[in-house]
């Protein structure tokens, strides 16, 4: 161990700054792998989606502002709103909440960065990508047209033809790439990317909210991925999933779309609700009151969402007992969400309340937030909801749930953290004019839409008619929409004037006491000098010398001896040191990445089968190459971490970031996974024209293969994991593995040989898990051999056994689907 | 992990208990159903006993967090992961009443 002396702030800076730096030039924008200017641009981005959602919604609300309107065609107004919805669900709210995590999560857990810096750049890229030929589409006139739930029939290749749907169905899914990959690194990063001492008691309430929705985003994205997919197999080859003249059901569509749609609205509220619990103790001069009782509330919320999707279909006939199982889940969700709003209230009474902007902000959260939670009870209830649904009352509701909740905390955030974003405190005042004139614009245009939907307006009506009823309602709400809209653009005018040009500020400005405020402002590319050891939720307030000591070095790693990017990595319940992290450097393979995985999702819009396989051949041989990179070929040893503790590298740990990593892709993996058996059980026990004409015989071949298959491979990979830790030979283990992978598969193929794709959607359902299976075969072989290869080149030892962990979780994975699926689609067949 | 398993493990059985009755609803209910000699007082029945299994162990996953072998070791999880298992415990016994109360399949 050594014993290096201390270096000063300014040496410490001098040091690490060279090592984390982005690239020079422009470069350094396509490489970089840093969480500050990855956030950043994230954050660019998605306020530029917000904009262009607004200008959308203002030429809605000009087409709807006078009877009888010219202004543009229901051709154009189809995509218009479809687009707008779309904007702002898919490119501006998810990615924005996103980004200020990425910016502001290291600085909170005290940590260097976040736990796979490629990931996250491969993540904005997809976006970038993504939104921008949503864009480009909508400039081309070729935007989606069939609303953002996209229901068919109307989505179906009969309905709308042309490419407007594939767009919407590819680009979403190929942007929810970017969000899943957020999501993981979140994940990963808040469970073992923290400071020493941080236990998840004393974690910062956002972290906590940001842990729960990450772990959502992972579970409620693929239902809706899987959705996208299957309906646009129909559209290309055919595949009758939702033609119920075929045994499909497009109700199928509203299950998949809302398992999603319905615990996205919280995966948006959440992030904002972690935001409030930040400031609102800060504005009020207090810590927050009932931090166990927000968490509780959060995660409650979080699960109990997912047990409300049909109240979206309570007029597609479905049973009463089914109506009254989500009408009792759409009552208790109002539990939780209470509970933190008594709590925020509580804060608020037991402290000093200060009026500064953010503050405001909140305080139009609260009163908007409140009367759009009190209308989602009104249309929970099932009487109500068979009156208001797809009327101008959900809209309305809508609309004060994602403003009011999501819009004025996140707006709120942005003005609380402007000195971490920018180094900068606010100087020019417009702040207070844009929040009155968006107070006032939101109300007058959402109040006065519920009334319209009470007198029976309908929601995507591209004119009103003359005589209705409607149009001075709608005339005054086009008003107060253009004034909520300069109100909007004035807020962004004022953050933007003041993050460039106002006046820099000292570190933490408000006296926060997490610690993002430790840092120096705007935060360096390393984050933290140190990693800092914690004893309180509020470290800054029992330490106030603490940012001088993390600036000394005198926290872990402080000392950077190595001369390469680390950072700690801790235990998840205690925070106690694990082992050290080390980081990738800038690396241009993620965005080329996010290029080539953009061709594999574009290329079918134009029916380009063979682009799109050459995409995926690239693919493959990016992530090889983006692996590769990873680990040492030597064994470190144990390594000086600082203040007297030696801890090994996160190569020399049976279950490195990288595991945890796989761990919770397969939990999204799994879920789309077990969306694809819903379908098929849905389709089975409730879509018409079933049973279908021939059902598939299992034979003798095709179960016997599956069974030794999955045995071979899961016992070839322990082997080989036992004789590696025993520094022998691992070939015949990875041999056995490999020839179970190829039996898995061969037992799937025999599916495909037994089935007409397109003749029922029994068929289309089997090939759809045969191809799944064969996919994690072929995928996990692939992994026995990259990691056969990665044992001959050096990287494999005795200590360094992680690379085969990660292989046996995807060949059990492989082996789990594979019986299950296979399992699935036999049992009709076996049965009597 | 382990303390993060104790978190989430209730609401997890809750979320698994609420889609499987109601799955179990619409097999009830569908005409397949009926095919297989499946009457509305058997339905019902099926459905009832699924939901007090849900009940039975949810009280279960209640007695087995307060036993020193499964309780965390920090009291602070220990506290959260019993007021999650009892909100697990309302939510299974309140969104699942009406397997008792409404009518099946109309």
């Amino acid at each position: 161990m050594t014993d290096k002396p201390r270096l000063t702030a300014l040496r410490l800076h001098k040091a690490l700054y060279p090592i984390w730096r982005n690239d020079p030039g422009w470069k350094g924008i396509l490489t970089t792998v840093n969480n500050n200017t990855i956030g950043g641009m994230f954050i660019m981005g998605a306020t530029g989606m917000f904009l262009v959602g607004g200008i959308l919604a203002m030429l809605i609300r000009a087409q709807l502002a006078s009877p009888n309107s010219a202004f543009m065609g229901p051709e154009v107004y189809n995509q218009i709103f479809t687009m707008h919805g779309t904007i702002m669900m898919f490119l501006f709210a998810i990615p924005f909440f996103e980004a200020l995590t990425i910016i502001l999560l290291p600085g909170m857990l005290g940590t260097r960065d976040l736990a796979f810096p490629r990931l996250g750049a491969f993540a904005f890229w997809c976006y970038m990508i993504g939104s921008t030929s949503m864009i480009v589409a909508l400039l081309a006139g070729v935007a989606p047209d069939g609303g953002w739930f996209m229901y068919p029939p109307l989505s179906s290749s009969a309905y709308s033809p042309g490419i407007n749907t594939d767009i919407w169905l590819l680009g979403i899914s190929f942007i929810e790439i970017s969000a899943i990959s957020a999501a993981v690194e979140i994940v990963v990063s808040v469970l073992r990317y923290r400071a020493a001492g941080m236990s998840l008691d004393k974690l910062p309430i956002f972290a906590w909210y940001m842990l729960v929705v990450a772990v959502m985003i992972l579970t409620a994205f693929p239902p809706m991925i899987l959705g996208s997919l299957i309906l646009e197999l129909e559209r290309a080859f055919d595949m009758p999933f939702f033609q119920a003249e075929h045994g499909g059901d497009s109700l199928l569509w509203q299950h998949l779309f809302w398992l999603f749609g319905h615990p996205e609205v919280y995966i948006i509220f959440l992030p904002a609700a972690g935001v409030v619990s930040m400031i609102l103790p800060v504005m009020a001069r207090t810590t927050l009151l009932g931090y166990g009782w927000v968490v509780t509330a959060a995660i409650s919320l979080a699960v109990l969402s997912f047990g409300l999707w049909v109240h979206h279909m309570f007029t597609t006939g479905i049973p009463h007992m089914g109506l009254a199982f989500f009408s009792a889940v759409s009552t208790l969700v109002a539990v939780p969400t209470g509970v933190q709003i008594f709590a925020w209230i509580g804060t608020l009474w037991k402290g000093r309340p200060e009026l500064h902007l953010p503050m405001l902000w909140i305080l139009g959260f609260f009163v908007t937030f409140v009367m759009g939670g009190l209308t989602g009870v009104m249309v929970a209830m099932v009487p109500f909801d068979w009156q208001a649904h797809d009327t101008y009352f959900v809209v309305a509701h809508l609309h004060y749930v994602l403003i009011g909740g999501y819009v004025f905390p996140m707006i709120a955030g942005v003005y609380y953290w402007l000195p971490v974003l920018s180094g900068r405190k606010r100087f020019f005042r417009m702040g207070e004019t844009a929040f009155w004139l968006v107070m006032v614009g939101f109300h007058g245009t959402f109040l006065l839409l519920h009334w319209a939907g009470l007198l029976g307006m309908r929601r995507r009506v591209d004119t009103i008619e003359a005589g209705s009823g409607w149009e001075l309602i709608n005339l005054l709400a086009s008003i107060s929409g253009f004034i909520l809209a300069i109100g909007f653009a004035l807020v962004v005018l004022d953050v933007a004037v003041n993050a460039v040009v106002a006046v820099r500020c000292r570190r933490n400005p408000w006296n926060a006491g997490t610690l993002e405020w430790a840092t120096p402002i705007p935060g360096p590319a390393y984050n933290v000098a140190s990693i800092p050891v914690i004893s309180s939720r509020y470290p800054l307030y029992d330490n106030p010398d603490l940012p001088v000591q993390i600036a000394r070095g005198e926290g872990f790693l402080g000392t950077p001896i190595r001369n390469r990017r680390e950072t700690l990595a801790v235990s998840v319940s205690r925070a106690e040191p694990e082992f050290i992290a080390v980081f990738p450097h800038n690396s241009i393979i993620p965005f080329a990445m996010a290029v080539v995985t953009s061709i594999v999702f574009l290329a079918p819009v134009f029916k380009w089968w063979w682009l799109m396989f050459a995409a995926a051949a690239g693919v493959t041989v990016l992530a090889l190459c983006w692996v590769w990179q990873g680990g040492s070929r030597q064994d470190e040893g144990l390594l000086d971490a600082g203040r007297g503790l030696s801890l090994p590298t996160h190569a020399e740990v049976p279950y490195p970031p990288g595991w945890w990593g796989t761990l919770f892709l397969l939990l999204a993996n799994s879920v789309l996974f077990g969306s694809l058996l819903f379908g098929y059980a849905f389709l089975w026990t409730v879509a018409p024209n079933w049973p279908p004409p021939a059902i598939l015989q299992p034979g003798f071949w095709g179960p016997v293969l599956a069974i030794g298959g999955g045995a071979f491979a899961s016992g070839g990979i322990r082997l080989a994991d036992r004789a590696i830790r025993n520094e022998g030979a691992s070939w015949l283990g990875l041999l056995a593995s490999l020839a179970g992978l190829a039996g898995l598969g061969a037992g799937a193929w025999t599916i495909f040989a037994g089935t007409t794709y397109n003749a029922h959607a029994y068929d289309a359902t089997l090939w759809v898990i045969a191809g799944y299976v064969t996919f994690h075969a072929g995928l996990a072989g692939l992994m026995v051999l990259f990691l056969t290869a990665r044992i001959q080149a050096g990287f494999i030892s005795a200590r360094r056994c992680g690379d085969a962990r990660v292989v046996q979780l995807w060949i059990d994975y492989a082996v789990l689907v594979a019986g299950l699926g296979l399992g699935a689609a036999w049992l009709p067949g076996w049965l009597p | 992990m382990k303390d993060i398993l104790r978190l989430s493990l209730p609401l997890s059985v809750w979320i698994a208990a609420f889609s499987g009755v109601y799955g179990l609803e619409g097999v009830v209910c569908s005409d397949r159903g009926a095919g297989a000699g499946l009457g509305l007082g058997q339905g019902r029945a099926v459905l009832v006993v699924a939901w007090v299994v849900a009940i039975a162990v949810q009280v279960g996953l209640i007695f087995g967090l307060r036993t020193p072998r499964f309780a965390s070791a920090q009291p602070w999880v220990q506290r959260v992961s019993m007021i999650l298992a009892c909100v697990a415990l309302v939510a299974t016994v309140w969104s699942l009443l009406p397997v008792v109360t409404t009518s099946l399949c109309l």
